[in-house]
């Protein structure tokens, strides 16, 4: 099944108490979205009134070497092979999408990995995006003082700021966001007032939404740094993915992020989305997505320098076969 | 493994194998090409392997078109599946982390030794 035919998974993702569940009651009450399934771990207080609403709580079995992100979510597992056999009995409707809603805490690294490694599951389901909420009230305490949630702004394609009523302008936190992440779209809500087509819109190329130099000089605790590369020529996908593999063995955990198209020489690039250890299956794609066909790569990392990364491409010219060059880096943030 | 033909049923394939998979599963795939670059695409990935390894006293084979052999000079050999498998088994084998930022690494590979 190629990847647009499976069904789509978006991950909701947030800090407690950052207006998930709001935001979800609210996208879920358009009509566009009936024939979506939901995922939560908790029927919290505010009840979500949805019909194809399922609760998975959290079960996680922990694989070999026992590295956190590498996790399979048994409980998902089960919600998600349950609704692929409902709706081939035809009790549910054909199903658009499935959110999955996580637990405050939670690392998304752990579906993602499930849905990509499950030998029925990923041959049904793609993740599509990976959402999360930000509190405008009170994610600057959360970003300084927990490593968690960078790991989540990381991982997100899309970052959602709730309570914008309450905190008014939030520019401070939106430099924030957008260091720590300048490929994420940010969109503010209140009250979880957002456009289901925009929340939903599929991610563009990876350029950066806003140039990540121009997002202020806030030096925190989190030691996130962005990089952006580019190569001089096509490059070996055998040998680029050697050293991305390698990469990861070694320093997954400091990986927060990767993401790019790779020139490989033919007609169209190479998609590449991973979250620490675990890589989405890199789709070849038929061609560019715009006139640029140049490589461009980004990687967010957790006390890895772009120094660091670009000396190790550099030694690994030979097999990679092209120049990396550094399109941009920030400072930590 | 299956003791008739051999065949391993593996369940997932690595997402650094999956280009070579995708392109089997393409609707008028030709079985012999997908053979073929399979076959490449390995022997090509162990030569560029070895070059890492060789910094750590530790040597990958390429076997029978269906996994790997790591071995270090003591004889000790791991058989692994794929890169994402053959990572830890060299590090487990060396005794050491095989990390790529390693400046070490990079000085024995500009060397070429």
């Amino acid at each position: 099944m190629t990847e647009t035919a499976k069904r789509p998974v978006t991950i909701v993702t947030g800090f407690l108490g950052s207006g998930k569940t709001t935001l979800l009651a609210r996208v879920l009450s358009e009509p566009s979205m009936s024939n979506t399934a939901v995922l939560v771990n908790e029927f919290g207080k505010v009840g979500l009134d949805h019909h194809l609403l399922r609760r998975a709580d959290e079960r996680t079995v922990l694989l070999g070497h026992g590295c956190v992100c590498c996790t399979t979510r048994e409980d998902l597992v089960g919600a998600l092979l349950e609704l692929l056999n409902e709706e081939d009995r035809g009790e549910i409707p054909p199903l658009d999408r499935v959110v999955v809603e996580t637990t405050g805490l939670a690392d998304p690294a752990p579906i993602l990995f499930t849905v990509f490694s499950h030998p029925v599951l990923q041959h049904h389901y793609r993740v599509d995006l990976v959402i999360s909420t930000v509190d405008a009230v009170n994610g600057e305490l959360h970003l300084s003082r927990n490593r968690e949630s960078s790991k989540q702004i990381a991982a997100s394609d899309v970052i959602v700021m709730t309570k914008t009523d309450v905190a008014g302008a939030a520019g401070g936190l939106r430099d924030r966001l957008y260091a720590i992440n300048p490929y994420a779209r940010v969109i503010k809500a209140s009250f979880g007032e957002v456009d289901p087509a925009e929340l939903l819109r599929p991610p563009a190329s990876p350029t950066p939404v806003r140039d990540p130099l121009a997002a202020g000089d806030d030096r925190h605790v989190s030691q996130t740094h962005s990089t952006s590369l580019t190569f001089d020529g096509a490059v070996v996908w055998a040998a680029f993915g050697t050293w991305l593999s390698m990469l990861l063995h070694a320093r997954g955990e400091d990986v927060l992020r990767v993401k790019g198209l790779l020139h490989v020489g033919g007609e169209g690039p190479v998609l590449l989305n991973g979250v620490q250890h675990v890589m989405h299956p890199p789709e070849h794609l038929e061609e560019w997505p715009d006139a640029d066909r140049g490589t461009r790569l980004v990687f967010i990392t957790r006390g890895i320098r772009s120094e660091e990364l670009l000396a190790s491409l550099e030694a690994f010219r030979d097999f990679i076969g092209a120049e990396p060059r550094l399109v941009e880096a920030n400072a930590p943030v | 493994m299956c003791v008739l033909c051999g065949r391993d049923f593996v369940s997932r394939a690595h997402w650094t194998d999956r280009h070579v998979e995708d392109k089997a599963r393409a609707p008028g795939a030709d079985p012999v090409e997908y053979q073929r670059d399979r076959r490449r695409d390995r022997v090509y990935r162990a030569v560029i392997v070895n070059k890492v390894l060789r910094h750590y006293g530790l040597r990958v084979q390429e076997w029978s078109g269906s996994k790997y052999l790591v071995r270090d000079g003591k004889g000790r050999t791991e058989l692994v599946q794929d890169l994402g498998s053959l990572w830890p088994a060299a590090q487990r084998l060396a005794g050491r982390p095989l990390d790529p930022l390693d400046p070490a690494l990079h000085a024995a590979l500009v060397r070429g030794d």
